[in-house]
């Protein structure tokens, strides 16, 4: 491995990061509180080392390659020292005392889990509450850049869905190359945000809690900046406009430059991930909604519709937000939200869990199984669109899906070693791996990870950032082949 | 598809099963009990009607089965047979309620050990026997399904063990299928006996001894007491048991060559089994030494003891208990819902995935993740020496990835029964992997009768796609079978 040019691009990335904490210290600014020494001095340790890795590990002009190895390390080493690297703010202002606490929080962030630590989130600084949340916009846009750059060389299952199915879109609409569509990209992420913000300060919420909202809502994370979540504020407009975006940003951000370039929508109807995934959220929607109103008809129809829809697509895009404690719901509806959770949105969006571009593949493939067992002869192909899925990919997607099973049953085995429960074993392991945040039982919405020990914790933050890099990408750097010459 | 063969043919078997109920009318003749009447009465509806579809369909021509016959032929044999082995139980009165007989006697044939009675010990002695007979003849029906249709079909990547290192290949067993049949039912009986022997020397009845055989070599689970294994306070029998439910989840091919070869060789050239033997070994030392650090154990052997019979009784899909592990320590719980999903080896009478596969799926999982290191290199994924091939692999995976969907969204429709978490999603996991009890309220000193008569039936349902590997019944399902 070329270890010059790695830790160049990751000292450059790190520097932003110690940059972008700037920006909170100008809201402590703004408030007059003190915890805008603490943002300023981690600004200076982490863009200082970013800097000095930069310039130390300056590569040759034949080393500036970048190869597969390459690519898995600048993205894990990336995603790793930024956690690191984040915690500073919380340690230095004092906000959060243990290490195991803040690299926890600050993993949550990077990788748009949105589970915390913190018993009383209110009781924050602003400087470092608003820091909180740029985490995670910040490591939603890394996912973005990551997804194009790094996936599409590696073929990691997911992507060549996206490509199977966007390449029409990708190579005549959007341009060609991967700077391009990585700008496209963050062009639509940053109008999303945008747009989500002002939405949200039409409904009354403070300049700053729309900020953090938005970039909370948009990454998939699910950090707020109250303990009530998004029940804080009792309006059903900011709960609708929430629940709207999440489901946008839930949806391949490829698709919506067609729509601004063409003025039509047939990037969407025509993408069958889009369809799998609004057909997934309409049904677990009636579903929940059914087994709601049936409970509690004393909150009236609306509210009703309303809190199955937050929380569906919450839970689906791995968002993490909540309303309302659904871990008082009926069984059948945590159920629901649990399975969902392992199901997750489209790719090429900010979301985790194992995505609806898989499934599609793995249901056509399924049928094809049956159907082949009927007709041994016949030779089948499974197709998306008029695109062939090779037998290759199609294995590289049953893989992923076996190894997410896998990783999910060990974790949920390992974490138990703490005395918990089996629903809050089994969520805690399932959340933090698909990058949901909040499960059910002892880790519910209104509950937090601070019950766990500091092993757990820092298991819990490994299985995020395993999960939001697609298990693959960390997995490799664990082999000791890797690292040989 | 060729109806008259296939109800020929599952004619034939349901006379074998309506003549298999005159045994326990022998129990019930020994102890005078009241159940001999309603025994025979099903006796002879069973076994006229099976006659009768027997003879009506005798074909003209010589009998062809393909594929489509053979999955029709298992699985309405597996359907009518707990329709008639409900008879017993409904008309000795002993259940009153069909979906909990048909519940009971699927869960019978289908070797999973759920039950719905709550109290056991109050069944008369030839009802009790029959129950605990399903077991057995379920177990055999799995050898030969396994044997005939399963290695031949590729189903689930089944076809990989037909010809694996175990000796059921060709040219080293006897080519023909009903020879090969024999030869494991052989293995079956042998084994059975033995463990009859000795429990007998343990100290239990004859007919406890040969009631908790069967339970035990069909991987089943029923047993002729509230307390289950737990009833006998005996290391002796819990060892028996213990190493019995350990035997009847390997591959019964590889007693067959080891016969054969006068050697154990093949047992340890055999992968499948040493992954076998590794999680058993794994898992109970997990367990125990959890027990003890939670404070469960006060000596030792007794504690690995416990240990080792829960493991081997969950992940061999047999489900004896020999205590209530209910309220064991959580990472204890969620190891034996894992191993639930392993289930034992491919041509065993376990049900589940199976270490088969889990094998195969890790292997390839470890070489994939030295391949993504070295994009071009050319690997090829191996099991005992044989190279699986791209579709079978693609076949394990799928298995698996069905396995898990029928899993989970079956947990949902088991949820509207207002079950709690952790009870739907284990009632679900017990049913579809064949093991029986799960936890919470289906716990093993609990049992399945407070559910409503739907989850009884769409349990009774998982039952039998999982013992039938799901795509013998899935198969059936789909509307192309049916078409001309």
């Amino acid at each position: 491995m070329n270890k010059k040019v790695v830790f160049h691009i990751v000292g450059m990335n790190l520097t932003i990061v110690g940059l972008s904490m700037l920006i909170p210290a100008i809201w402590s600014f703004y408030y007059g509180t003190k915890d805008i020494y603490a943002l300023l001095i981690s600004f200076l340790i982490t863009s200082g080392f970013g800097l000095l890795l930069f310039f130390y590990f300056k590569p040759g002009r034949k080393e500036n390659e970048i190869h597969y190895k390459e690519g898995f390390a600048v993205v894990t080493f990336t995603w790793l020292l930024a956690s690191l690297f984040g915690t500073l703010p919380f340690i230095l202002s004092g906000d959060i005392v243990n290490i195991a606490d803040a690299i926890f929080e600050s993993t949550s962030g990077f990788t748009t889990t949105g589970s915390t630590i913190l018993e009383d989130i209110e009781a924050l600084q602003p400087g470092i509450m608003f820091w909180r949340s740029l985490t995670h916009w910040l490591g939603g846009m890394g996912i973005l850049v990551l997804f194009i750059a790094i996936l599409s060389i590696t073929g990691s299952g997911g992507l060549q869905v996206y490509k199977a199915e966007s390449t029409s879109l990708i190579d005549n609409k959007l341009r060609p190359k991967l700077s391009e569509t990585a700008k496209i990209l963050w062009f639509t992420y940053v109008m999303l945000t945008l747009f989500l913000v002002m939405l949200l300060l039409a409904g009354g919420m403070s300049f700053f809690d729309s900020l953090c909202h938005a970039f909370s809502a948009i990454a998939t994370g699910g950090f707020s900046t109250k303990n009530l979540s998004i029940g804080y504020y009792d309006s059903s407009y900011i709960q609708w406009i929430i629940t709207i975006f999440m489901f946008l940003s839930g949806i391949n951000f490829a698709l919506y430059y067609p729509v601004y370039k063409n003025k039509n929508f047939k990037s969407f109807y025509k993408n069958a991930e889009f369809k799998l995934y609004s057909l997934i959220v309409f049904l677990s929607i009636s579903f929940t909604f059914v087994i709601l109103y049936r409970t509690f008809p004393e909150n009236g129809f609306m509210d009703n519709i309303l809190d199955s829809a937050f929380h569906v697509i919450s839970v689906i895009t791995s968002t993490g937000f909540a309303t309302t404690d659904y871990n008082l719901w009926p069984e059948a509806t945590r159920i629901v939200l649990f399975i969902i959770m392992f199901i997750g949105a489209s790719t090429g969006s900010t979301v985790g869990s194992i995505k609806i571009g898989r499934y599609l593949i793995l249901f056509k493939q399924t049928s094809q199984e049956i159907k082949k067992i009927l007709h041994p002869k016949v030779i089948t192909k499974t197709k998306i669109g008029d695109k062939v899925i090779e037998d290759k990919m199609v294995l590289n997607i049953l893989q992923f899906f076996f190894m997410f099973i896998f990783i999910f049953i060990i974790s949920a085995i390992i974490i138990s070693f703490q005395r918990i429960d089996f629903v809050t074993a089994l969520t805690a392991a399932g959340a933090s791996l698909t990058n949901v945040g909040p499960g059910l039982g002892m880790v519910g919405p209104m509950e937090t990870y601070s019950h766990f020990n500091n092993f757990n914790k820092m298991y819990l933050s490994f299985l995020m950032l395993l999960g939001r890099l697609e298990l693959f990408t960390v997995l490799v750097l664990l082999n000791p082949v890797f690292w040989k010459k | 598809m060729n109806n008259r063969v296939v109800f020929y043919i599952v004619g034939m078997n349901i006379s074998i099963i309506g003549l298999s109920m005159l045994f326990p009318a022998f129990w019930s003749i020994y102890f005078g009990s009241q159940d001999l009447q309603g025994i025979l009465i099903s006796s002879a509806i069973t076994t006229i009607f099976g006659f009768a579809l027997y003879m009506l369909l005798k074909p003209k021509e010589d009998l062809e089965i393909r594929y489509k016959e053979g999955f029709a032929i298992v699985t309405f044999t597996w359907i009518l047979a707990s329709v008639f082995g409900s008879l017993p139980f409904l008309l000795t009165g002993t259940l009153s309620n069909f979906a909990d007989a048909f519940f009971e006697t699927m869960s019978g044939f289908t070797t999973t050990g759920a039950s719905v009675l709550t109290n056991i010990e109050g069944v008369a002695p030839g009802v009790l026997f029959w129950r605990s007979l399903t077991h057995w003849l379920g177990g055999m029906g799995i050898v030969v399904l396994f044997v005939a249709i399963l290695s031949s079909v590729g189903v689930g990547g089944f076809q990989i063990f037909r010809a694996e290192s175990t000796g059921l290949s060709p040219d080293r067993i006897k080519p023909k299928i009903s020879e090969s049949a024999k030869v494991l039912w052989n293995t079956y009986l042998l084994l059975s006996i033995v463990q009859t022997i000795l429990l007998y020397i343990g100290g239990m009845n004859l007919f406890d001894s040969l009631c908790h055989t069967f339970g035990t070599m069909a991987t089943g689970g029923f047993s002729t007491k509230n307390q289950s294994i737990g009833f006998y306070d005996s290391f002796y029998i819990q060892w028996v048991i213990i190493i019995f439910m350990f035997l009847a989840g390997v591959n019964f091919a590889l007693y067959y060559a080891v016969y054969h070869s006068k050697s154990l060789k093949a047992f340890i050239k055999d992968s499948e089994f040493k992954l076998y033997a590794i999680l058993v070994s794994l898992a109970t030392i997990i367990t125990t030494i959890m027990l003890f650090v939670e404070g469960f154990g006060d000596n030792f052997f007794k504690t690995f003891t416990d240990a080792a019979f829960q493991v081997v009784s969950v992940i061999t899909t047999t489900g004896y208990a020999s205590l209530d592990y209910n309220n064991w320590p959580t990472v204890t719980l969620v190891t034996l819902f894992a191993l639930m999903f392993i289930g034992g080896c491919a041509g065993s009478t376990g049900g589940s995935i199976k270490v088969g596969r889990i094998l195969i799926l890790l292997r390839y999982m470890f070489q994939e993740l030295k391949k993504a290191i070295h994009p071009r290199a050319v690997t090829v994924t191996k099991i005992g020496g044989k190279i699986i091939e791209e579709k079978q692999l693609i076949n394990v995976m799928i298995f698996f990835f069905m396995f898990i969907s029928i899993f989970i969204v079956s947990a949902l429709i088991i949820s509207l029964d207002n079950v709690d978490f952790v009870t739907a999603l284990s009632a679900s996991a017990a049913t579809l992997t064949n093991v029986g009890p799960g936890f919470n309220l289906v716990g093993p000193a609990e049992n399945y009768s407070f559910f409503s008569n739907f989850s009884k039936l769409y349990m009774s349902f998982l039952m039998l796609i999982g013992r039938l590997e799901l795509y013998t019944v899935l198969v059936l399902l789909n509307p192309i079978f049916w078409k001309k």
